[in-house]
């Protein structure tokens, strides 16, 4: 099918990873880009771009069961939480003050991570299986409540409430990934183990969509009923859905932390499940990329909107004057999301495909 | 597929090339004019606001709880305190050929462990040192880097492990010194039984009820043990456990709010027993709320150097310092502890080492620091090692409308009996 690149002939062809040449180009281009930023950027940039990496695996998690399943999730700081103090406790200091096991391999402890997390999100799924739409997303809430709970309370485990516990430690075979030597920095290898593992998760989250399983969350979201009557077991794959997304979600709760290295039960609130879910709607709910970008955006904007200061000097870096850039932070979420819902439902990937199908039809775009 | 593997391979030659090509990032040792080693957090151009514009610039962070947190009543004063202080010793000529800038990184922690690490992994690759660190659990989070990369920090925290610790420059007794001393006080003047400590969870909290329990022990009370969280609204259980038990004596170690709130509503039920509150858990703007009359009657606080008005050169220097401020003994606080960090950058420049392992090694020879008689003479001997080194003198105040910080003083700086028996042989707060 020479000269004819968007001729298929196959399903194999339609299923394709990357079914165009120009989207095999885009990724190829954006891979090396990213595999260079380290060379580019300034350490305090790459940091916050390593969690933006980690922050895109637990949105990209969300976004299969919210974006392709059509089960709304706020639960998704409780996976998150799990995940953390899993990974925290296999691999903590067994004389520390806290629980440590001190199995300290990241190839031990964060698929352990990730199962525990699953685990959990099996337990919560018959709930899913049974209630729809708003009744599930407010039972899911419940959960963050019941998780506060348990991680305020349980100061053997989690440091308790404003005292905190270290993060997991990242090592592997015995070597730490991340300390600065002479071929790299701390957050030049940060970036890089954290842009790796997107990667594997992303392309595993994306075969996943494109699988009978994919296809079968998105028959459920898009009408449970006639789901089931073509025989998608609906139990089954509800089911499903909720370990894929908590085994990403415990996963990313695993690695988040591991960049500062310190953290404190009082995250794993509601804020977060809602910055989660804003990265899904924002970036695009349905979409691999678009819960990427999402997660992105979102975790870019404290530092967007602290240099958009520079442009609108009347608001203030002091957080004790008024109007302060950490109000405008928290009043964009709020904004951006209305503005999303409203005007481009399907979030950044919309605007996306918007630019594509412009310039696919340039000069002739209307 | 062929096209993923080629892509692999592109890239993969991209990072080998990149990566020969790896220029060298911060952290180099650099030689100035007169000799001094100096690594990050030090630069030759003249700090922001210079006074001299020919000197080089020390940068130190200030990580405090500036907006939301239950302290920033305190640490809005003990960071102005600083950044006055270290004007004051700008003025007076710098520390060698460099002046310090406290100004450009300063952070709010909001008393939270966790942005408080954030905000110090974000300000590190800039500062020397950290001129504050806020509250001992957050300092807790850091402690680890902090030793990993021989950052010094002035803690605003009275923990007894940071006399363990090289790399934090501590003032003044520590809780568990302080609690000491308070029961010893209190068994003089009303001899009391039974004693509960009611505590924030963490080092903060744990050391004071440490030095409690370990002084209830030695002067035969029975004691109690009671965690708290912190916030206004959550002190019901405390309240509780306060009536239920009545003791003779309640020890708060918590934030100043926390602290109204138990102490007006423990006594508006009936409570009959006294308060005592360890430093922090003071703030003169308590006179104002519901629980200013239960307050004056039942309640005492320690100190761990004397309050504002107190008549010494340092006293003195500070209300030159800030004039026209309503009088805070957060600002005493914020003064007091700067004086051992003066003296460490200005040891570790004579050593011609103004490098970070240079200043840990500088704060490890310290044997004396000059507080200008804020605290007695032989304070700030870091290099007799924990024990010897502990300073245990303790001041007690109480509430007093006429006084301008709200608090006059019951009883000057003491040593009590119980505190100076005692061997620090480890931080208490692993003995709660």
């Amino acid at each position: 099918m020479r000269g004819r690149p968007l001729l298929r002939t196959s399903y194999a062809q339609d299923l394709a990873l990357l079914d165009t040449p120009a989207k095999r180009w885009w990724t190829a281009a954006l891979l090396v880009l990213a595999c260079a930023l380290p060379f580019l950027l300034a350490d305090d940039l790459l940091q916050l771009l390593a969690v933006c990496c980690v922050a895109a695996i637990g949105a990209i998690g969300l976004g299969l069961v919210t974006g392709y399943a059509g089960q709304v999730s706020l639960g998704h700081a409780f996976f998150l939480g799990i995940g953390a103090y899993t990974a925290a406790a296999l691999s903590g200091d067994p004389d520390g003050r806290v629980i440590g096991l001190g199995v300290t391999d990241i190839a031990l402890w964060l698929p352990a991570a990730g199962l525990v997390a699953a685990l959990a999100g099996v337990l919560v799924a018959p709930l899913a299986t049974r209630l729809r739409g708003l009744y599930l997303a407010i039972v899911t809430l419940g959960l963050v409540f019941i998780g506060q709970h348990v991680f305020n309370e349980w100061s053997a485990l989690t440091g308790g409430a404003g005292v905190g516990r270290p993060a997991a430690t990242l090592e592997f075979l015995g070597r730490p990934l991340a300390v600065t030597d002479a071929f790299a920095t701390r957050d030049q290898k940060l970036f890089w183990l954290m842009l790796a593992l997107l990667i594997v998760f992303a392309v595993a989250a994306r075969n996943l969509a494109r699988s009978r399983i994919g296809r079968a969350f998105t028959a459920i979201r898009d009408r449970d009923i006639a789901a089931g009557v073509i025989g998608v077991n609906l139990p089954r794959y509800k089911t499903l859905a909720f370990a894929v997304s908590s085994f990403y979600a415990g996963c990313a709760g695993a690695l988040l932390y591991t960049v500062t290295g310190f953290f404190d039960p009082g995250s794993f609130s509601l804020l977060l499940s809602v910055q989660y879910i804003a990265m899904v709607l924002i970036g695009g709910a349905g979409t691999i990329s678009g819960a990427i970008a999402g997660a992105f955006f979102i975790t870019l904007l404290p530092r967007l909107t602290r240099e958009l200061q520079a442009w609108v000097p009347f608001v203030s870096t002091q957080p004790n004057e008024v109007p302060n850039v950490f109000q405008v932070e928290t009043i964009l979420y709020g904004v951006l999301i209305i503005v999303f819902l409203i005007f481009e439902p399907r979030g950044l990937f919309g605007l996306w495909v918007r630019a594509r199908t412009y310039w696919k039809a340039w000069p002739f775009s209307y | 597929m062929g096209k993923p593997t080629s892509r692999i391979a592109l890239s993969a030659a991209v990072v080998l090339l990149a990566g020969t090509l790896t220029a060298c990032r911060g952290g180099d040792t650099t030689t100035d004019a007169s000799g001094l080693k100096t690594d990050v957090g030090v630069t030759s151009e003249p700090c922001p606001e210079a006074v001299d514009k020919n000197k080089g610039c020390i940068y130190l962070g200030i990580i405090s709880d500036l907006t939301e947190g239950p302290f920033r009543a305190l640490a809005v004063p003990i960071t102005d305190a600083q950044k006055a202080f270290w004007k004051r010793v700008n003025t007076a000529g710098g520390i060698g050929d460099y002046e310090v800038d406290v100004t450009r990184y300063v952070r709010d922690n909001k008393y939270n462990p966790q942005t408080h690490n954030q905000v110090y992994q974000e300000i590190k690759p800039n500062v020397l040192a950290l001129a504050q660190s806020l509250g001992s659990p957050t300092t807790g989070a850091i402690l680890g880097d902090m030793k990993a990369s021989n950052v010094i920090a002035a803690p605003a925290a009275w923990t007894s492990g940071y006399a363990f610790e090289d790399v934090i420059v501590e003032s003044g007794a520590n809780y568990c010194v302080e609690s000491m001393n308070a029961l010893d006080y209190a068994r003089e003047a009303y001899s009391p039984k039974s004693v509960m400590a009611v505590h924030l969870a963490g080092d903060y909290g744990d050391d004071a009820a440490a030095g409690v329990k370990l002084a209830a022990q030695a002067l035969g009370m029975t004691f109690t043990d009671v965690k708290t969280d912190s916030g206004a609204d959550k002190q019901a259980g405390a309240i509780q456990a306060i009536l239920a038990g009545k003791p003779d004596l309640v020890v708060l170690t918590m934030g100043p709010a926390d602290a109204a709130t138990i102490v007006g509503q423990a006594a508006a039920r009936g409570f009959a027993g006294r308060f005592i509150g360890t430093s922090p858990t003071w703030n003169p703007a308590l006179l104002q709320s519901p629980a200013a009359p239960a307050l004056l009657a039942k309640y005492e606080q320690t100190a761990p150097w004397n309050t504002w008005t107190t008549d010494t050169p340092g006293h003195k220097a500070l209300r030159e310092a800030l004039p026209g401020v309503t009088p805070n003994d957060g600002y005493t606080s914020g003064w007091v502890w700067s004086y051992p960090l003066k003296a460490a950058l200005a040891k570790a420049v004579a050593d011609g080492d103004l490098t970070r392992a240079g200043l840990v090694k500088a704060v490890k020879s310290l044997t004396n620091v000059d507080y200008e008689g804020m605290l007695p003479s032989g304070a700030g001997n870091y290099a007799a090692g924990p024990n010897d080194g502990a300073v245990r003198v303790t001041a007690i105040y109480k509430p007093d409308k006429a006084s301008p910080t709200g608090v006059s003083q019951v009883r000057d700086l003491f040593t009590g009996p119980t505190a100076k028996a005692y061997t620090l042989d480890g931080p208490c707060y692993e003995k709660l």
